[in-house]
């Protein structure tokens, strides 16, 4: 029993010892990603991985940050909301962890958001619902403009670069669709012009006869889509040509997508893009995209090209708050101005916003060309 | 008017895919009393048998759908092996969640095997469709239409008139009686999966030049598939072939009249529907049939 006493006590003793030592110079500063490695989403994961090791191994060259390295440490979220939560959580039990990279899909940031809130400490997230960033929740940094600029730039196009005033609204039945849709009619509204038809289809659908029908007899001259799996769009594109609807077609960002233009082909040329990242918008993309081609044989899109913003943002804070400490890297992110990164320039506002316009593309022929950049000032 | 053709037509190019895919469903269902959960991963297999053989491979499009329905009889038979028959006398719920980690298992091992980028493959004929008037048929919907016809004429066929469909017929009805006749149940079954594994690979080659080839194809359509045979009636071929028909039919037509965002809620209500007021199908069987 003393013996069994005793050697808690080492036990004990031993821990507070390893728990006391203080970080060594040499120690990685270490960073979190939740990302999809497996079910419906995975491939997006792959890119968010190599986007973001992308920039570690930049970061690590250029002598990593407070002369300590960076390191990256990846947790499944296998696509769902619920593994999501568990994955944050498990990454949240390594205390060395100092910042997280998120999901790009808004439905899983949602769901782990209280989990965010709860550990305190900065995740950087790539989902577009404005919400997000709305809720209170102090710890969400994003690093795509969010939809309000979605549908501002994407009406704005539409209704006054292009003159056509008659909108068919079709957008997924999840949280990224709806809550796009509900911001791009509010948006239209603003310019005094009530969409002519708006339908919503849950994802995953083998079939989308009825909403092409749908738009066909709407009379609509411009069509805004919100759809978030590839597979539905290229569905979607294929039938529209197929039933012979004719209309203008400006889309969210995953129309321009390799997979997209890959599984539709010519159904999606000629249409209208809004995108956050365009591998020419600007040089640092250009330089970015000379890169990951070198290193992954494959141009990079926008699930590579925020977590690799994210990651030297990171790091900038980092140095700039001369520490790791959640509250003070909140306040050296959220002082983050001017930081010209592969999206756009980067200005955080109070919310956590980083980015305030979009680039638009068009489909030439299966070649994305960048038509234009519209930012905002608020 | 010519809208509503239009979706009737969709609706039955629709509905066939999920009655090829609930023909499977039935067919071992009949043969071991138990659901086959994998059923739309064979779909799922046959679809990247397609890509394997006629995109990376090259070789011409007849020869991989020959060598594709060649292959998926022997996963038809090494499923069968490795899934059903060690559990075949333990009862129906470990074989039914024996064939859902199959399915898990087949899944990931093709995600992890080729990656999580969706494909897709050319239609069976280079023409889109044709145009009749306001209707444009598909000419990949047509092809799945005449495929689903056919293959419910020639198992007709095999089933009530050749002496080995009529083996599998007795296997399927009474396994006890059938191998106190001197008919070799066990082979019954395995011929039973390599055939429904055939099936369900058609369904994928069909069905993926229209929703492309991905690791999850086949779960999306079997799940349907699955409320079309419990509304069709587990204990007959006719069931899944109308079970299909009306799911497709139903979920189109709900989506155009009256909202497309419950689309997949047509499907489930009906289901919900039929197990509450006839749970046996529109084509149960009679309880004296299955003593």
């Amino acid at each position: 029993m003393r013996f069994l006493r005793s050697l808690v006590a080492f036990a004990l003793g031993s821990l507070v010892l390893i728990g006391g030592t203080p970080a060594r110079a040499a120690d990685p500063i270490k960073v979190g990603m939740v990302i999809p490695l497996t079910g419906s989403i995975a491939e997006s994961g792959k890119y968010g991985i190599q986007g973001a090791k992308l920039a570690i191994e930049e970061v690590n060259k250029a002598g990593g940050v407070l002369g300590r390295p960076l390191e990256l440490v990846i947790e499944d979220d296998q696509s769902a909301n619920p593994t999501t939560i568990l994955a944050f959580n498990k990454l949240v039990g390594d205390p060395n962890i100092v910042a997280f990279l998120g999901p790009t899909r808004s439905t899983q940031i949602q769901a782990m958001s209280p989990a965010v809130q709860k550990a305190g400490k900065p995740v950087m997230i790539g989902g577009t619902d404005p919400k997000l960033t709305l809720a209170g929740n102090p710890w969400l940094f994003r690093f795509r403009p969010n939809d309000s600029y979605t549908v501002r730039v994407m009406s704005d196009f539409g209704s006054n670069v292009l003159g056509k005033k008659k909108w068919a609204v079709i957008h997924a039945t999840d949280a990224f669709g709806t809550s796009a849709s509900t911001l791009f009619i509010e948006a239209l509204k603003k310019q005094g012009i009530t969409p002519v038809m708006t339908e919503g289809q849950p994802n995953n659908s083998p079939d989308y006869t009825a909403v092409a029908l749908k738009v066909k007899q709407s009379g609509a001259d411009v069509m805004a889509t919100f759809i978030t799996y590839e597979q539905d769009l290229a569905i979607f594109a294929k039938q529209l040509q197929q039933l012979g609807v004719n209309v203008v077609w400006v889309g969210s960002p995953s129309i321009t997508t390799t997979t997209a233009r890959n599984l539709a082909g010519p159904a999606l040329h000629g249409t209208y893009a809004i995108a956050d990242f365009h591998v020419a918008a600007n040089p640092e993309a250009k330089a970015f995209s000379a890169k990951y081609r070198e290193s992954y044989k494959s141009s990079p899109d926008f699930f590579a090209s925020w977590p690799y913003d994210a990651v030297h943002v990171i790091a900038k804070a980092i140095e700039a708050a001369k520490s790791v400490e959640p509250q003070k890297l909140r306040e050296a992110l959220l002082a983050v101005k001017g930081y010209r990164g592969v999206e756009g320039t980067y200005n955080f506002d109070k919310n956590g916003d980083g980015l305030h316009g979009y680039n638009i593309l068009k489909n030439d022929k299966g070649d994305i060309v960048v038509e234009k950049r519209i930012d905002f000032d608020d | 008017m010519g809208i509503f053709f239009q979706l009737i037509f969709t609706g039955l190019g629709v509905g066939s895919i999920y009655a090829l895919i609930a023909l499977g469903f039935v067919l071992i269902y009949r043969a071991t009393n138990v659901v086959n959960f994998a059923q739309g991963d064979f779909a799922m297999l046959g679809a990247f048998a397609m890509v394997v053989i006629t995109i990376d491979l090259g070789l011409p499009y007849w020869i991989g759908i020959i060598l594709t329905l060649l292959v998926l009889p022997l996963v038809g038979v090494l499923f069968n092996l490795g899934v059903y028959f060690p559990l075949r006398n333990r009862g129906y719920l470990p074989v039914i969640i024996s064939t859902l980690g199959a399915s898990i298992f087949l899944e990931n091992g093709m995600l992890a095997a080729y990656g999580p980028r969706p494909q897709s493959l050319p239609p069976v004929f280079a023409s889109q469709g044709i145009t009749l008037g306001p209707v444009f048929l598909d000419s990949q919907y047509l092809v799945i239409l005449a495929t689903t016809i056919a293959m419910v004429a020639l198992q007709y066929v095999f089933f009530e008139r050749t002496l080995l469909g009529k083996k599998m017929q007795a296997t399927s009805q009474d396994k006890e009686m059938a191998s106190l006749l001197g008919i070799p149940v066990a082979l019954m079954i395995m011929l039973t999966f390599a055939y429904s594994a055939t099936l369900g690979g058609l369904a994928g080659i069909l069905v993926a030049p229209i929703i492309f080839v991905s690791v999850g194809m086949g779960a999306v359509i079997a799940l349907k598939a699955f409320a079309a045979t419990i509304i069709g009636g587990f204990g007959d071929v006719k069931g899944a072939i109308v079970g299909g028909l009306a799911l497709g039919l139903i979920e189109t037509l709900g989506a155009a009249y009256v909202s497309v965002p419950f689309k997949d809620g047509f499907a489930f209500l009906l289901l919900f529907i039929f197990l509450l007021v006839r749970p046996q199908g529109l084509y149960g069987e009679r309880i004296s049939e299955k003593a």
